[in-house]
């Protein structure tokens, strides 16, 4: 019932301040506002308010003209400035009740057959209940101290109550004016009930509409981008021969502008052949060379770190002494993963290997070998290819490959593959790819 | 991509002969990319005109009938369908003159999109002038034109990494044996006469088994490629 206590202590003697109306307010705020600003009890105030408003209604007048007048007082803290102000007074349940008054009584003057006053005082409940609706959706909805139910409740209340009203008025068969007014209660009863239906349609079809909008554009900028700029990337890598610096770094930048277009369509999670296209985009800046990475099979949530960890090497010992255009091809059956490295580099004779080159025997075929696969390196003039080969545990496998030492090697560990549908999406692996 | 000592070693000796020059028509909205193109081309091929547009496209393939079209697949203009969109117009003209797909993107739906409207082959724009030039020769004298990327895409439409194989080499929803073994080498990088050495077969009969694999690719109804061009609104 009482304005909140603060308000007087915030004010600095003898430093003139404008008047405000307090947020946490009775109706408008006006007395309480008034009463901190004069230094008046506020229950005086509000006292001297209702008398001289039924006295005459002229500080009913004073009331309004003030109200539009006087600011609100500025937001504090995190409160949403525009709209958090708490009126305590049920404005709108007491509206709905006076126009349920004036209702009964203007259908007993019907009933007895005084139509005309009977006009005028259901004239009056349309009004209330207008009123009450009006309240209830311009300050109640805005208020954070009233729930969504009490406001749907006021106005639910009022439409049916108005609905009944009008119905009741044109059953005692009234003239014209009583009959326009009861058609008029009927329908703005059913504008009440059915307009929360229509503004959700209407923001949601605004909402759909702005998405479209903005997916449209984010389509026009990639289609743009597309035939404009990765079109002059493809056409610089190709101008600049394939292993030169210009056509490695035009490739990087169309690989960058390619992930950000297709940014949405990434997969998620492990991806061994995601994985391995990022090793060669890496090798391909650090080298002269260029990977050709094709996959076939569904790889999704699937990785094989030993298996990824060997073809890494592989790479690079092609990057490195190979260079210029190498062939990477992955094959994921439901048993098998396959990997092939091509290059056409001189080659060299795998017979005469010292012992000592680590990047072959120990990384390659020394770790396929204790991850329960194979390796095998074939090398002639036309070029070297390092074939990987590795068992696959089936579709809900969780282990990349059985491991016949049981030491907890990094490579071993179980990978994060989650049982999937079996259902094979074979367009996955190269639709990703954009 | 075709490499080096490619197909073409069959066309050299016909090189010899002084065969007349192939009429190639470039479609490509770019045009930095179409006169680089342009004097790329070995002296073998003759460019008889340029179009950026699909209705230019039609309308001068129209005119000129060439041999080949170099066809990008992404292009302004029409009813916005871009290089499919001008094979379909063309379709009549599909049995004098051939296309090749040239595109920056190696997505699946570009390069079938392209394949079941007719096109005879696909390459990539980071292509070389002779590689160009060589895959144009091969797709004029009749045979297909396939990227590793393509080759991959076909053993995964095609379930033929999970292991199925047509019963009769006339089926149209699975590869032969014969048919995978060949495209797994192209798919690993291997061109055709790699691919025929370590098949022991001859060029000829991969370039039959590659033209064999680009048919099932246009015409079988495997639910994955149909649901897959459905869904892109390619049929």
């Amino acid at each position: 019932m009482t304005p909140p206590a603060p308000l007087v202590s915030r004010r600095t003697p003898g430093v003139p301040t404008r008047m405000l109306r307090p947020r946490g307010a009775m109706l408008g705020g006006v007395c309480a506002g008034l009463a901190e600003h004069m230094q008046w009890p506020v229950n005086w105030v509000r006292a001297g308010a209702v008398v001289f408003t039924l006295l005459g209604g002229g500080a009913a007048l004073l009331y309004v003209w003030l109200w539009a007048l006087t600011p609100l007082e500025p937001a504090t803290g995190e409160t949403d400035a525009a709209a958090s102000a708490h009126r305590a007074f049920p404005v709108a349940p007491v509206l709905v009740g006076f126009a349920a008054v004036a209702a009964v009584i203007a259908l007993v003057t019907a009933v007895v057959g005084a139509y005309a006053p009977a006009a005028m005082v259901a004239l009056a409940a349309l009004v209330l209940t207008a009123a009450a609706v009006a309240w209830s959706l311009l300050f109640d909805r805005n208020d954070p101290k009233r729930s969504e139910r009490y406001g749907v409740a006021t106005r639910t209340t009022a439409a049916v109550g108005l609905a009944l009203t009008g119905v009741l008025l044109l059953a005692t068969s009234p003239p014209v004016p009583a009959t326009v007014i009861a058609v008029v209660m009927i329908v703005g009863a059913a504008g009440v009930l059915a307009a929360p239906a229509i503004v959700r349609l209407w923001t949601s079809l605004l909402a759909e509409r702005a998405a479209r909008a903005q997916e449209e554009s984010r389509a026009e900028v990639a289609a743009h981008l597309h035939d404009s700029v990765l079109q002059t990337l493809a056409l610089i890598q190709n101008r600049a021969g394939a292993s030169s610096e210009i056509a490695r770094i035009a490739r990087a930048q169309e690989h960058e502008l390619r992930d950000w277009l297709f940014a949405g369509t990434k997969p998620s999670g492990a991806d061994f052949a995601a994985q391995l296209r990022e090793v060669a985009l890496e090798l391909e800046l650090q080298h002269a060379v260029r990977f050709d990475v094709v996959t076939t099979g569904d790889f999704t949530d699937r990785s094989f770190p030993a298996v990824l960890a060997a073809a890494r090497e592989a790479m690079l010992n092609a990057a490195r002494h190979a260079g210029g255009e190498v062939s990477v091809y992955v094959e994921l059956s439901a048993s098998d993963l396959d990997v092939y490295i091509r290059d056409r580099g001189p080659g060299f004779d795998i017979g005469a290997m010292p012992e000592g080159r680590m990047g072959v025997r120990g990384s390659i075929i020394g770790r396929m070998a204790r991850h329960g696969g194979t390796a095998t390196v074939t090398s002639d003039e036309n070029g070297t290819q390092v074939h990987l080969h590795s068992p696959v545990v089936a579709h809900s496998g969780s282990r990349s490959a059985p491991s016949p030492q049981s030491a907890p090697s990094p490579q071993s560990a179980p990978e994060p593959s989650e049982p999937r549908a079996s259902s094979a999406d074979t367009q996955g692996t190269e639709g990703r790819e954009r | 991509m075709t490499h080096e000592s490619d197909i073409s070693s069959a066309d050299a000796g016909a090189g010899a002969a002084a065969p007349p020059p192939l009429h190639v028509l470039i479609v490509d909205d770019h045009s930095i990319f179409r006169s680089g193109l342009r004097a790329d081309l070995d002296a073998s091929l003759d460019v008889v005109a340029e179009a950026a547009t699909v209705d230019d496209a039609v309308a001068l393939i129209a005119q000129h009938v060439p041999d080949v079209v170099l066809l990008d697949v992404h292009l302004p203009g029409g009813a916005g369908g871009g290089g499919a969109e001008v094979l379909q117009r063309s379709s009549a003209l599909l049995d004098r003159v051939k296309f090749l797909a040239l595109s920056v993107s190696d997505s699946a739906e570009d390069v079938v999109g392209v394949i079941r409207a007719g096109a005879r082959g696909y390459i990539t724009k980071g292509s070389s002038g002779a590689e160009v030039s060589r895959a144009v020769r091969t797709v004029a004298a009749g045979d297909a034109v396939f990227s590793p990327r393509l080759a991959g895409f076909v053993l995964d439409a095609f379930g033929a990494v999970a292991g199925e194989q047509a019963a009769a080499d006339d089926e149209l929803d699975r590869l032969s044996a014969r048919e995978r073994e060949v495209m797994r080498l192209i798919a690993r990088g291997y061109a055709y006469k790699e691919v025929a050495s370590e098949l022991f077969i001859s060029i000829k009969t991969v370039e039959t088994h590659v033209s064999a694999v680009l048919r099932k690719l246009q015409f079988s109804s495997r639910h994955e490629l149909t649901a897959w061009a459905l869904s892109r609104k390619l049929l």
